[in-house]
């Protein structure tokens, strides 16, 4: 019997419907669920770039045209998770369908709206990417906990100063010393008064006797000669005596006036101490005006600090892992080829308060070399309830090198109401009015900032107060402010600027409080003042008459040099000459 | 899995060709492989689906290869990496990357276009093991392994129960 085998055709047609309804079902579940997958995304995404948590409230999409409309975004802050780096109401962005199938996402216009900074969140976001210690904290410095707001104490100065009274006396001491003993040996050697006497007796002989003859001539002249051999060596001694003694009495008058001093320049220590015991007061200004600094300054650098960061990480694409494995995008673009990702255009409103600042951006992309053109920013606002007139511009590009930027700023009649400075029980201040002008500028090279700015704080009012009478002090000056000019200097890595703020506030407070401190410790440093000026009048009034003795010596050794000279000067010759002379004429007249 | 194993094993003991069977193993084995959610995965998808290959096998050959992917993904990496970055594919890539075709496929990363690869230099390898194994477990297995005093005793549990009612 023919047995006949039915060959099946290759093809299964039913599986090419189960494989249609498995598209459909796919497209589907996309189409129906394409706003959470968006919304999880983006979250991922702008987690990862954000290096923490990144929460939306809704996405929504339209098709035609393409365009997406995100609404409550919160970015948290790395630094300080408890709070949102950047909060946004709404952000609404048209993408081009022709450059997405090319797996481009340009969006024409982008409008996000209701922008704050340092907003608190509901709950503490996760943290990615922990940031260095550096950036935790330090921003600007410690903190206020660096002053010491203690009143200090006589004793605890005492303890560090090294008085100088004591020490000048026992040095003036040992120095009176050592110059006595080398007077001393000096002195043995001067000629005395007796021998002065006689010399002038021998000189009287010499020049007053009668020359008879030409012998006795010769006798005197050699008499003579040796008269002003001793003459010479005496003067010798008295020359090397004088440059003793007036050495000494030079240096003991030094150390005299070292000792009368000594007390004043100890009370003037101890004085600088107690000031100085307000330690890290040259950190004041960053102290009581950083953070409120640090809040306008997150306003003034938001580009940097919020954008920068987040395009540099989207540049990074080992920092955007794909979900499965360690994979890596690869991207074959020519140097003009269009960006991979671009905004052409977007304006953003920045809620400040009351107030609402639009910065209108352009260009916002990663790759600004093959764009060929900078990312732009720029922000006007004029006469609103915060401030007469604010003006923002800057660029910034994404090099191999890193970042170049630039910035400059200018905002006039800031008006600051409850302004908190400082809210620590020991010291609260809180300025309750002012005007703020600011400008400055800004330059980012290689992702290293560099620039500096200027805040004039006008018509200031400050309430302050404390708990203790040091703190109290401090108070009261920031009470008496009533203008204050601050330079802050922004420097540093991109991530981690480094700003130091300065002005004459540190000074004003120094003086006051060390006012305070000499006033607190007045009786104390009374008794002090009189112990060290006791100590330094018993010495000036020992060893005055010392100083004077050795004066007098001085004064004596000179006299008895004089006369030594005048004797030294004597014209012999000329003199017995003309009595020989005189002799002879009288003699041959005769004859 | 259960029911899944023993549709497996009715194929194998069935008339179905043996090469249908290896060809469910290695389009399994691809999609297992590589990263589920591409392009390249819906043309297998519509092969297996078309054509006369044994599901279960696909199924359980992309459930096995995809546990065995995940470890393998360094390797999938590295030879992606190694292709893309390669001096005499630029001009490939860079075409490829101009067009809104190959976009869509993502061969322009690193472990899909691995994966790939290796995937598909695998496949002939893993056809004709595929093959010589079922023509072997048909010929020389099948006898021997039902008169394992085992196999009869699993033949007693739920198991066997599944096999039998998928039979018929």
């Amino acid at each position: 019997m023919e047995q006949h085998t039915v060959r099946k055709s290759a093809f299964r047609w039913p599986g090419l419907f189960a494989f249609v309804v498995i598209i459909a079902l796919i497209a589907a579940f996309s189409w129906l669920l394409l706003d959470t997958i968006l919304k999880w995304s983006l979250e991922r995404t702008l987690g990862t770039m954000n290096g923490a948590e990144v929460n939306i409230e809704k996405v929504e999409h339209q098709w035609m045209p393409l365009t997406i409309d995100i609404t409550g975004v919160q970015m948290t802050d790395p630094r300080q998770p408890n709070f949102n780096r950047v909060a946004v109401e709404k952000i609404n962005g048209a993408l081009n369908w022709e450059q997405l199938l090319l797996g481009r996402f340009h969006f024409e216009e982008v409008v996000s709206t209701g922008i704050r900074v340092q907003t608190p969140r509901e709950s503490a976001g996760d943290v990615y990417q922990l940031p260095s210690k550096e950036q935790v904290g330090g921003w600007l410095g410690e903190g206020m906990e660096t002053i010491n707001l203690s009143m200090p104490s006589v004793d605890e100065v005492m303890g560090r100063v090294d008085l100088q009274t004591p020490t000048a006396i026992a040095e003036a001491k040992a120095s009176y010393t050592e110059q006595k003993a080398r007077i001393e040996a000096v002195l043995s050697k001067l000629p005395t008064k007796e021998q002065l006497e006689s010399y002038q007796t021998q000189l009287q002989e010499i020049t007053e006797g009668d020359v008879e003859t030409p012998a006795q001539l010769k006798a005197k002249q050699e008499a003579f000669a040796q008269l002003k051999e001793k003459f010479s060596a005496d003067r010798e001694a008295l020359k090397e005596f004088k440059e003793v003694a007036g050495d000494a009495v030079a240096e003991l008058k030094t150390q005299m006036q070292r000792v009368k001093q000594a007390p004043q320049h100890d009370l003037d220590r101890v004085g600088e101490l107690m000031q100085l015991n307000s330690d890290g007061l040259t950190e004041i200004t960053t102290v009581l005006f950083g953070e409120q600094a640090r809040q306008w300054a997150d306003y003034m650098l938001l580009a940097y600090e919020q954008l920068a960061p987040m395009l540099k990480r989207s540049a990074d694409e080992t920092a955007v892992q794909p979900p499965r494995g360690e994979g890596i995008w690869f991207a074959f673009t020519n140097s003009d080829a269009p960006p991979d990702f671009l905004i052409k255009k977007a304006r953003t409103e920045f809620a400040i308060g009351p107030t609402v600042l639009d910065v209108n951006w352009e260009n916002i992309t990663h790759q600004h070399e093959q764009l060929g053109q900078p990312t732009t920013f720029r922000a006007r606002g004029e006469n609103n309830d915060l401030w007469s007139s604010l003006q923002l511009n800057g660029e910034m590009a994404l090099t191999a090198a890193g970042f170049d930027a630039r910035q400059q700023w200018r905002v006039q009649g800031v008006n600051l109401a409850r302004t908190a400075l400082s809210e620590r029980s020991e010291l609260a201040a809180t300025i309750l009015s002012a005007l703020l002008d600011s400008e400055g500028n800004i330059a980012l090279r290689d992702s290293e900032f560099d620039g500096n700015a200027t805040l004039r704080l006008a018509d200031m009012v400050v309430e302050a107060s404390a708990e203790n009478q040091w703190a109290a002090v401090i108070a009261q000056a920031l009470e008496s402010l009533q203008r204050l000019d601050i330079n802050a200097d922004i420097k540093g890595a991109l991530m981690d600027p480094d700003f130091s703020l300065s002005s004459d506030l540190d000074k004003q407070l120094g003086e006051a409080l060390k006012g305070a401190a000499m006033s607190a410790a007045d009786g104390e440093l009374s008794e002090l003042k009189q112990r060290l000026t006791s100590q330094s009048d018993g010495f000036v009034g020992e060893y005055q008459s010392e100083l004077t003795e050795l004066s007098s010596l001085l004064t004596d050794a000179e006299n008895r040099e004089a006369r030594l000279q005048e004797m030294l000067e004597t014209k012999l010759q000329d003199k017995l000459e003309d009595k020989l002379k005189d002799k002879l004429k009288g003699i041959l007249g005769n004859n | 899995m259960l029911t899944l194993l023993a549709r497996l094993l009715r194929a194998l003991n069935s008339e179905s060709g043996a090469w249908a069977l290896a060809i469910a193993f290695v389009l399994g084995m691809i999609m297992g492989f590589t990263p589920l959610w591409r392009v390249h995965n819906l043309v297998i998808l519509l092969v297996a689906l078309l054509f006369r290959v044994n599901l279960s096998g696909f199924i359980l050959s992309f459930v096995i290869c995809s546990a065995f992917a995940f470890l393998l993904d360094p390797l999938f990496h590295s030879v992606g990496f190694a292709v893309l970055s390669a001096e005499g594919w630029q001009p490939v890539g860079q075409a490829m990357y101009d067009s809104a075709f190959w976009r869509v496929v993502q061969f322009h990363h690193t472990i899909t276009l691995g994966s790939l690869i290796i995937s598909l230099a695998f496949a002939p390898v893993l056809a004709v093991i595929s093959y010589w194994l079922v023509s072997q477990y048909r010929r020389r297995i099948q006898a021997w392994f039902n008169r394992l005093r085992i196999v009869q005793a699993l033949k007693a549990n739920r198991f066997w129960a599944i096999y039998s009612n998928l039979r018929g």
